[in-house]
């Protein structure tokens, strides 16, 4: 990373960084949201911005692995890194089975919150999930205003069960 | 389905299938899903620039000068506007007679009247520019800081500081609707109580904020914004702009969430619109949720002064309420006085409540204009009832659940005549509130077991009972706009048919149910339908989407357009099958996409054939017919009442939806937490286009009821007028762990005078929330005289009501 006086608002900093298996070198301000990054500059905007202060959930993608609020990393912090957002979930233009879920258990309404959702669940294994309580845990970083929940915990529950066989489908509901 | 239950579809229409009433897959899912559906802050357009607003720290203040030099100077700064640069431009419109006029420009001239208020706006390269900028602009303005106001109390005292000059007080608008049999009702009641209840100041807060981006187009003015009626955005924004309203086009693309707050035209809808004709170049503005928390409308801030005279036996003689909201500055179109009308209008309710007087005041504070908010005044009514009726029972000893079984409407009743004036045509008030008792006993018997050997816990159940108008009118609340909706619906020569529509869409499916409608009334499949919605360049006029109406008038305007475009297309089919006589013509039939007559259904033409011959092989149209095959429908429900009559009373809405909330609660006294363990509903929105969208809308509701009983509040320090939360982590929004799962049950009291039977269903899961809950919780903690009276209930306000000294009021 190329250094130069950061306290400036106009500072830039060369940053590279993999979004969904594509490169990309950019000369950014150091202040630049990693959340406006991904929207402006890689034009990737199925990944939304519903507070800009960490709360809401909607701006989260997969950051080496592990689920990250976009809205409160800067971009030059993930210089390296590789990302993953809710338009690397499709494999051949078809929906993930998590998407699947979704769209068969009307789990999105106004589908602003639904990315968020969607790349929190991609980042965790199933099996780490002891119980429903775990998994409301998980989600309740999330703000959804459309749904209550209820279809979303349904969708959830009809991929997991499966994958959590052995368990006991605990979030059968 | 056979076709005579299908009440109102063509009779040229012989059916073997009904896509309604199925869970038709969603048809907007799959580019959400994807991540590929366009919002407003997606839209980005070569040489955009973007636009911050400077917004008032001061919740009341004189301008005395803004300097925007030091603004000006940021490399990247485009241009900085104030009100008085704004060349040409109007204030927003007074449409309604009934309020004291507030003279609003969008942006601020000389005052300003809340925290939040825009009055000068930063064009910059980029936002991050932009708010460098509004941070000077903000620091080198000067203010005169004036007396505030925050409260009701301080707005109606006697030596209040006044917001408005030219006013004699702080009242927007104040009615009362006298009523002699009330005041009989108290002369001759064995007792008289009276009590206040409060409803605590919220907002609908969609997940996607506000955003407005405009560009010039081939000389026409191209407006994206987040708003549920586009068709009322560009009538307003030519009037205040002065602009020919031809030139407007407004696009209300993908819509991150609506629920009220989107239903008015806000200050950044003319000024980024101003901006990009001045610049001659697209401006863009996306609010951000600090922004949101605001400057977009409040709502819900009420206080209702009741009287009720009862007798020992538990009846009801009479009730008098002043309903009194606190509608913050005011300073917004449309302005935010028609819910307390409604929650007015709302007392009785589902239940038999004849001799009620109404009094209705809103009152001007330094807070953020209130306004739109799914229910609309109608929650804060349930709340107002069923704590009366909580009370009475509590009075006289009579069970809560037989006093409710004595007043809730029973079907023998219907059409009943509400007090207020509205008609209820149907529903099932006394069955939903018994299959509610029903299935909630079982949920009950298992919360007190759970809880049974924890003598720190209490168990409670609160009940609720709501008829909900929808399909409204909508001159109430503007002065000027009424009630119907439109489509136009033209079918191809590739026999797939197209619909346009007045309504937008705002993420509740919409989409899906119209294509389910084209396709029963035209007899096609969904998949043959394309929609359009949301731009006024594509769709005809249209009023947009609140109100629960977005299934009734789309409907009615479906079936009305596709009527036209049968009767067309039959002759075109008798034509052809050369049975071209007038005779015959009547016989001509229509199923599965085939026109043909009854006795020879091998001979038979299908909707390309018919569509080919309208448009473009019309010399095998008959002789003398006009070419083309579309049709458009203005539907404008017939019940529909737009004003009152003499006596004050109107049937506000096309129909009336109804239901049962009953909530199941637990509290902890040593830490006064309160957990909903079980909530049921019982929902009645006549026939259900789609049950799995109509559930959507339940749950959804429910949940915003839940939220503004026990968690959200947007604090004003009642000494500066200054919001106490500027982000989630003061506006506490549930998230999956705050809701419980939901038990649900619906009938389908079908809508006598409805297209297909159908009534409203967007905003009934919203209203009992507060009653049921404030009932469950009082219910919970009454052996230790707590009755509660107001919401948000917290376990603060529940521990300040167990302390022995407390007044037992939990407010
Ligand atoms: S936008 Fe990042 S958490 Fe809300
Ligand atoms: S689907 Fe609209 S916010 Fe979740």
């Amino acid at each position: 990373m190329e250094r130069q006086d950061h306290d400036s608002p106009s500072a830039q900093v060369d940053i590279e960084v993999t979004i969904n298996g594509e490169r990309f070198r950019n000369r950014v301000p150091a202040r630049l949201l990693l959340s406006d990054f991904i929207r402006d500059v890689a034009g990737l905007t199925g990944t939304h911005v519903g507070c800009e202060h960490g709360v809401c959930g909607a701006c989260t993608v997969i950051v080496d692995g592990d689920a990250a609020r976009s809205c409160s990393l800067l971009a030059v912090q993930v210089d390296g890194c590789t990302i993953r957002t809710v338009e690397d979930l499709a494999t051949d233009g078809g929906l993930c089975p998590m998407q699947q879920a979704f769209h068969e258990n009307l789990a999105l309404q106004c589908g602003f919150c639904t990315p968020g959702f969607l790349m929190t669940l991609e980042s965790v294994d199933p099996q780490d999930f002891a119980d429903a309580d775990d998994l409301f845990a998980l989600l309740s970083g999330h703000l959804c205003r459309c749904t209550g929940y209820q279809n979303i915990i349904k969708a959830v529950a009809s991929v997991w069960n499966e994958a959590i066989e052995p368990h006991g489908g605990r979030f059968q509901s | 389905m056979a076709v005579e239950e299908i009440p109102q579809i063509s009779p040229i229409i012989r059916h073997r299938t009904s896509h309604l009433g199925r869970a038709v897959p969603r048809r907007e899912d799959r580019s959400a899903l994807l991540g590929q559906s366009q919002y407003v802050a997606d839209i980005r357009l070569p040489g955009m620039v973007e636009v911050a607003f400077v917004r008032s720290g001061e919740p009341h203040a004189l301008i005395r000068s803004i300097d925007t030099s030091p603004a000006e100077q940021i490399e990247g700064v485009v241009k900085v506007v104030t009100a008085h640069d704004l060349d040409g431009v109007e204030q927003f419109p007074h449409f309604i007679e009934y309020n004291q006029p507030v003279d609003q420009f969008p942006l601020a001239r000389d005052r300003v009247r809340y925290v939040g208020s825009p009055y000068a706006a930063v064009v910059a390269m980029d936002r991050y520019v932009a708010e460098d900028a509004v941070n000077l602009v903000a620091a080198a303005t000067d203010f005169e800081p004036l007396p505030t106001v925050t409260t009701i109390d301080q707005a109606l005292a006697e030596d209040a500081p006044l917001l408005y000059e030219g006013w004699p007080d702080n009242r927007l608008t104040t009615a009362l609707i006298e009523n002699p049999a009330v005041d009989r009702a108290f002369e001759e009641a064995d007792h008289t109580f009276s009590e206040t209840y409060t409803s605590q100041r919220q907002t609908g807060l969609p997940i996607e904020t506000r955003g407005v981006v405009a560009a010039l187009r081939e000389g026409q003015l191209t407006v994206w914004t987040s708003n549920q009626s586009p068709h009322i955005a560009r009538t307003t924004i030519a009037l205040v702009l002065g602009v020919p309203e031809p030139e407007v086009r407004v696009i209300a693309p993908a819509m991150g969430g609506g629920f009220g707050p989107k239903c008015h035209v806000y200050p950044e809808e003319i000024v980024v619109p101003w901006l990009a004709m001045t610049l001659n170049r697209p401006v863009r503005w996306v609010e951000d949720r600090a922004e949101h928390l605001v400057s977009s409308v409040h709502a819900r801030d009420q206080r209702h002064d009741v009287e009720i005279a009862y007798d020992d036996d538990g009846t009801i003689r009479g009730i008098r309420v002043h309903s009194i909201g606190n509608v913050g500055s005011g300073e917004i179109f449309m302005p935010g006085t028609a819910p307390t009308f409604v929650t007015g209008g709302s007392i009785s309710g589902a239940y038999e409540l004849p001799n009620i007087e109404i009094q209705t005041t809103c009152v001007v504070t330094n807070k953020t204009p209130s306004g739109a908010y799914r229910g609309f005044g109608i929650p804060e009514a349930a709340l107002v009832r069923e704590r009366i009726i909580d009370r009475v029972a509590l009075l006289t000893g009579v069970d809560r659940v037989e006093l409710r079984r004595r007043l809730v409407l029973r079907e023998d009743q219907l059409p009943f005549r509400m007090p207020a004036g509205g008609i209820v045509d149907s529903g099932s008030h006394a069955r939903s509130f018994e299959r509610g008792l029903e299935m909630a006993e079982p949920l009950l018997t298992d919360a007190r077991e759970r809880y049974a050997d924890d003598p720190d816990v209490r168990v409670g159940i609160g009940y609720a009972n709501y008829v909900e108008p929808t399909a409204p009118t909508y001159h109430l609340t503007t002065g000027f706009w009424a009630g119907y909706d439109s489509a136009t619906l033209r079918v191809d020569g590739d026999g797939k048919a197209r619909v346009s529509l007045g309504l937008a869409a705002i993420g509740q499916g919409a989409e899906t149910t119209a294509a389910s409608v084209v396709a029963e009334a035209l007899s096609l499949q969904p998949s043959d339908v394309t929609v359009v919605m949301g731009d006024t360049e594509r769709s005809p006029y249209g009023l947009g989407a609140w109100g629960s109406r977005g299934a009734i008038v789309m409907s009615g305007s479906i079936l009305m357009a596709a009527d036209r475009l049968l009767e067309k297309a039959r002759r075109i089919a008798a034509h052809m099958l050369e049975a071209g006589d007038e005779d015959i013509v009547q016989d001509v039939v229509l199923r599965d996409g085939f026109f043909f007559v009854e006795e020879d259904p091998d001979q038979r033409v299908g909707w390309p054939e018919v569509a080919t011959a309208a448009w473009a092989r019309t010399v095998d149209l008959p002789e003398g017919m006009e070419p083309g095959l579309e049709s458009s429908g203005y539907y404008d429900p017939s019940d529909l009442e737009h004003t009152a009559d003499e006596a004050g009373r109107l049937n506000a809405a096309a129909t009336w939806a109804n239901g049962t909330h009953i909530a199941i609660v637990s509290v902890r006294l040593s830490t006064g937490e309160i957990k909903i363990e079980d909530y049921v509903v019982v929902h009645d929105c006549g026939r259900m286009l789609h049950p799995g969208l109509v559930e959507g809308q339940v749950h959804g509701g429910v949940a915003q009821g839940i939220a503004g009983s026990l968690y959200e509040h947007l604090q004003y320090d009642s000494d500066t007028a200054r919001p106490q939360f500027a982000s989630f982590l003061e506006y506490l929004v549930p998230t999956c762990a705050e809701i419980p799962k939901l038990t649900l049950d619906h009938f389908e009291s079908y809508a006598p005078h409805m297209p297909l039977g159908v009534k409203g269903a967007g905003e009934g899961g919203t209203i009992g929330g507060p009653a049921a809950i404030t009932g469950a919780v009082s219910d919970a903690l009454a052996e230790f005289g707590v009755f509660v009276t107001a919401t948000p209930i917290t376990p603060v306000t529940i521990r300040a009501a167990l302390r022995p000294t407390g007044s037992g009021e939990a407010s």
